[in-house]
């Protein structure tokens, strides 16, 4: 007989396997699901007009909304990309057409790729030993806390992502791009400004959106720089809220309708990023486009 | 446009023509030899400013890692002074002065002029507790993760094309990845916790406390007063078995697409081969894991090093309490939640040095387990597009 006992029992065990694969895979989209889901659920439930447009009222039975959080999140990434985005780029732009200077790029590629990996709480320590207290040093008052600290820290976070994406889009663009453009007697300038940034452009501001999304929904660097603020404030030389910092402040306080908050906030958080991924897939589609096209 | 471009009637192919080209990068062809060198001097300037742009840039990602490690360094110097390396081994941790009743050798309190006589117990900080309660958090969630992960993976590559849902389910892991802590930390808090204290702890009691040699996962004992007493340890739902669950879950989508990545390069050719000489389906699997092991263990130790710096989830389910406690049941502490608990409270000079010495070790860690990780995973992918 072929059909052996050896052999059933090896492709029993073939079929068993498989099966405990496709339930790997199925356990994951349903964790994402359970976890997601329980999220909307309870999120959509606690959302309100209010959330979206009131500052708290310091009463705990009826706390008002996040709009100060909310804003304070919107102003926190605004300025982090704003110092984060141009250096990023400009250091991916180093990484990836300065191949002559491989013996620089090659060691601070790596140690680009170990900053991703740096925990983001450490990356908060490093903001107030190095924002913080110098400043509250500084202007000799009690500890300093802003929002400008906290921007810095987010940015220290968002400057290696941003390189390295950007780095890797611009090597996807045809090295005869570069040849062409500077046999035509264009400058490296405007080799890169004018030829290679455009064609990676698609790439580069996913890897954009995707670093501001990131950096949207991180707590930790925040706790101890930014540290979050009740009132609706725009200027970040002070305390300074962020959605995120008061969404762990309500849900590990005692009081039910805060958390309730937390939920909502969560929600508006995850809407937030949902925006960007999406913004993402349509910056891709139509740079596709137009790249077929050209 | 250019007068240049209008004057030369070599211009046949108007989107390519040198002049045109020159005008659409804004340079103005010809024109004279002073115009040109005009031109080209501004050209050298802005080339030299864009390079001196990009290095500084460049250099600034040196920096960083640079004063990332110095400050904390020196912030943390006084704690390195005064512990050295036993730090690493200490397990007491007492942020403030601690009062307490003296005792003598028989268990009983010492009085003096009527009163029990008190002793302070100076501060004291070691980091063996949260190096501990990093250690085992991670180490559950690896346990509980990489399994699920791999399989998943394997299902990725192997089956998933075939069923034409493969990008589909890369995108719904992707975005799992993409979901902050925070909001794993609230669902955990809310969801997770209560579940496991109301259903899943006393379940796993009521199984496992009768078989022999797990009392010690539900009973701690201490030793008060010369006796050894030992009592239940109450499930609260926020304990490193928790902690670990969800650090497991936040692991999944990283650990999983590295290893699709990685099974991916896998070439055909190997798994063909060993289908060909009669391997089933998931014997070619096997060989398609030992082919891309080196790179698998990359995608795991990147995991390690997300879980054990991992803070905002981790802070609010995992108990926070600075003990070495055996059991899973337990609350514990990990490196990065005691930094988020106590680094905004600590005042005093020492207790900041310490948690800045905490920094520096898990700084140093996930350091270590990231380039350990890149070198691993890099080195398998390049080879592959060679």
């Amino acid at each position: 007989m072929s059909q052996s006992f050896a052999e059933i029992r090896r492709r029993t065990f073939s079929s068993i396997m498989f099966g405990l694969c496709a339930g790997g895979a199925a356990l994951i989209i349903s964790i994402l699901l359970l976890v997601i889901g329980y999220l909307l659920w309870i999120g959509v439930s606690s959302l309100s007009w209010e959330f979206l447009t009131a500052v708290p009222t310091g009463d705990v039975a009826n706390p008002g909304g996040m709009r100060h959080a909310i804003d304070g999140t919107i102003i926190l990434v605004a300025l982090a990309s704003a110092v984060g985005v141009p250096i990023g780029v400009l250091a991916g732009i180093y990484l990836s057409e300065y191949p002559t200077e491989y013996a620089v790029t090659g060691p601070l590629r790596f140690i680009a790729d170990v900053l991703t990996g740096v925990p983001s709480i450490v990356v908060g320590i490093l903001g107030y030993e190095l924002v913080v207290v110098p400043v509250s040093r500084w202007t000799e008052s009690s500890i300093s806390y802003s929002g400008y600290a906290g921007a810095a820290a987010l940015a220290f976070i968002m400057i290696p992502i941003v390189a390295r994406t950007t780095e890797e889009m611009l090597r996807l663009v045809p090295k005869n791009y570069r040849e062409g453009s500077l046999a035509l007697g264009a400058t490296r300038a405007q080799t890169i400004f004018r030829v290679v940034l455009p064609g990676a452009f698609g790439g580069v501001a996913t890897g954009i959106m995707l670093a501001m999304g990131r950096i949207a929904g991180e707590t930790a660097p925040l706790l101890f720089t930014a540290l979050g603020s009740r009132l609706l404030t725009h200027n970040p030389a002070e305390p300074f809220p962020s959605l995120t910092l008061q969404i762990y402040t309500y849900a590990t306080g005692p009081y039910p309708e805060q958390k309730r908050l937390a939920w909502a906030g969560i929600l508006v958080l995850l809407a937030m990023l949902f925006v960007v991924n999406l913004s993402i897939r349509l910056i891709a589609a139509r740079h596709a486009r137009t790249r077929v096209g050209a | 446009m250019t007068p240049a471009s209008a004057a030369t009637p070599a211009a046949n192919t108007p989107g390519w023509s040198r002049e045109s080209m020159q005008a659409r990068l804004g340079g103005s062809g010809g024109g004279g030899n002073k115009a040109e060198a005009a031109t080209l001097r501004r050209a050298r300037i802005g080339d030299a400013m864009l390079d001196w742009a990009c290095r500084l840039s460049a250099a600034l990602i040196a920096l960083m890692l640079i004063s990332l490690i110095a400050v904390l360094v020196h912030s943390a110097w006084p704690a390195i002074k005064q512990f050295g390396l036993g730090f690493l081994v200490n397990s007491e941790w007492r942020a403030n002065e601690i009062e307490r009743p003296l005792r003598d050798s028989a268990g009983k309190l010492i009085l003096r002029d009527g009163e029990p006589a008190m002793e302070t117990l100076a501060p004291a900080f070691g980091a063996l507790p949260v190096i501990w309660g990093t250690a085992i958090s991670s180490a559950l969630a690896l346990l509980i993760a990489v399994p699920i992960s791999l399989s998943a993976a394997i299902f990725l590559v192997r089956v998933a094309p075939k069923l034409k849902i493969a990008g589909a389910a890369s995108f719904l892991i992707e975005f799992l990845a993409a979901v902050p802590s925070l909001a794993f930390g609230i669902w955990a808090l809310f969801v997770l916790a209560p579940f496991f204290q109301k259903y899943v702890g006393p379940f796993l009691h009521r199984i496992l406390e009768p078989l022999p040699g797990l009392r010690w996962m539900f009973y701690e004992s201490t030793t008060v007063a010369g006796r050894t007493i030992e009592r239940p340890i109450p499930l609260t739902g926020r304990d490193l078995f928790t902690g670990s669950l969800i650090l497991a879950i936040m692991i999944l989508p990283i650990v999983t697409s590295v290893s699709r990545d990685v099974l991916r390069a896998v070439p055909r050719t190997q798994i063909e081969g060993t289908l060909a000489l009669g391997a089933t389906w998931w014997q070619s699997c096997v060989a398609m894991l030992r082919y891309g092991r080196s790179g698998l263990l990359g995608a795991i130790m990147l995991g390690l090093a997300r879980a054990a710096g991992e803070t905002m989830a981790v802070t609010m389910v995992i108990g926070n309490n600075n003990q070495i406690s055996p059991s899973p049941f337990a609350p514990a502490q990990t490196m990065a939640s005691v930094l988020a608990n106590e680094f905004g409270e600590a005042t005093e000079g020492l207790h900041r040095a310490a948690l800045l010495y905490v920094a520096l070790i898990l700084l140093t860690m996930s350091l270590i387990f990231n380039v350990i990780a890149r070198r691993l995973v890099v080195g398998k992918l390049a080879s592959r597009n060679q």
